[in-house]
């Protein structure tokens, strides 16, 4: 089963650092994610409240003339953890046709060995949100092009 | 009226004016662990709660002895003034607290606001992290008297004492059961300890600065939930850390003598089989 090239840049260049280098690059990736773009807020006010516990994570996905689709976050940046890791699902996957969004395995993130970054709890903030990836790409699939 | 134990309490400001006294040691704890990295306090430390807290192997907190190595570590004495702030409205730094007097440390404070009110009063946030020189710390045997296990919640709830769940209003009412895709969190079964009160831990807190009700409206809150000073009380959520939060309310905040925080929580007790659960 093969990652979509970018992805699986990403997942071998986090496989290969240290502690350190991958708290900030994490942090890096945090900081980098898009603001979200001003004509999709109001979609942004429509979104589910989420259970106090979890962050508030709002996605919107975009199909491109090519197929391809484009996903567009905002999460709080009272969150660096979940931001960081949307931010490196973003840059993975964006522009990517929905069946290779499908495809890619749970647990992909297992070689960037993050637990000893950020702890295995925190990790499952990327189930989530690939999840939630996968849910768009469905209806994205569904109502065709 | 004034808080019972006021000591247990501090502003910003009395931390600000103590960021280079060696008897106090600054602790940031958060559920987010890549805030600290990102900045901190100057000279706090960072313990994560689950990394730095939980026994690695069982689902426990840390043995005694390697209480001791971490607060050694940190650079703790035994008369150390300990101050914990945090993100989420000092969720994961009542936690923290609540963990270092289960292993008898005294000298504990909580930083009024955490995080969130540091940050707004524009204070200064560094990426420095420091080094202290390690101490020899003695912890106490575990002191029981604060942490509740499933046995004793059982009890309690038989004995129809106060369980106080501080979770969400759709969580005690079983409507959620689980965060959706978190599967070491979930509970298979959803409700609450049957006779718990509902008493979310956000009504002790001001939404706009994450400080503590005044006295008087949380006496008012608690009591009016039949929760008591006279009575021993038990507390929980899911999956124990905001429930340290109203432990340390209750204990320290109200004075209450005799109040536990049952860390099992939601995701131990809506797993356990046999367990009674009301909706």
């Amino acid at each position: 089963m093969s990652l979509p090239l970018k992805l699986q840049e990403i997942v071998d260049d986090f496989a290969s650092m240290a502690r350190e280098e991958k708290i900030e690059t994490l942090i890096a990736y945090s900081e980098s994610l898009p603001p979200l773009p001003e004509r999709l807020k109001e979609e942004r006010a429509r979104m589910d409240p989420v259970p106090e516990c979890m962050t508030p994570v709002f996605l919107y996905g975009e199909k491109q003339p090519d197929g391809g689709i484009v996903f567009y976050f905002d999460i709080p940046p009272q969150s660096p953890t979940v931001r960081g890791l949307a931010s490196i699902l973003a840059s993975g996957l964006n522009g990517s046709k929905p069946e290779e969004i499908l495809s890619v395995p749970a647990d992909f993130f297992m070689p960037m060995n993050l637990q000893e970054a950020i702890s295995q709890q925190r990790i499952n903030g990327f189930t989530g949100v690939l999840a939630h990836m996968k849910q768009t790409a469905v209806r994205l699939l569904e109502r065709g092009s | 009226m004034s808080y019972v134990h006021p000591e247990y309490l501090v502003e910003t400001e009395w931390v600000a004016a103590r960021l280079n006294d060696p008897n106090v040691r600054i602790i940031e704890s958060d559920e987010d662990p890549l805030l600290y990295p990102i900045g901190h306090i100057p000279g706090a430390v960072q313990v994560d709660w689950f990394t730095t807290l939980q026994h690695p192997v069982r689902r426990d907190f840390l043995t005694k002895e390697q209480f001791e190595q971490v607060a050694s570590k940190l650079g703790i004495n035994n008369d150390t003034t300990v101050v914990f702030y945090g993100d989420k409205s000092n969720w994961f730094a009542c936690y923290a607290l609540w963990l270092f007097q289960y292993f008898g440390h005294q000298n504990v404070r909580i930083m009024n606001g955490g995080r969130a009110k540091w940050e707004k009063e524009n204070r200064s946030l560094v990426k420095e992290v420091p080094s202290y020189h390690k101490t020899t710390y003695r912890a106490q045997e575990p002191d029981q008297s604060i942490r509740a296990f499933r046995g004793d919640v059982l009890k309690q709830s038989n004995a129809k004492k106060p369980l106080v769940d501080v979770r969400s209003p759709k969580e005690y009412s079983g409507e959620l059961i689980s965060m959706p895709n978190y599967p070491q969190e979930g509970a298979t079964r959803g409700g609450h300890i049957p006779g718990a009160v509902s008493v979310p831990w956000s009504q002790a807190v001001n939404e706009a600065d994450s400080t503590f009700k005044t006295p008087e409206e949380l006496r008012a809150l608690y009591e009016g939930k039949g929760v008591k000073p006279d009575e021993e009380v038990i507390a929980y959520c899911r999956i124990g850390e905001r429930s340290s939060l109203t432990w340390f309310v209750l204990k320290y905040l109200l004075g209450y003598p005799n109040v536990k925080n049952y860390d099992g929580s939601w995701t131990e007790w809506g797993n356990l089989v046999d367990a009674p659960i009301e909706k």
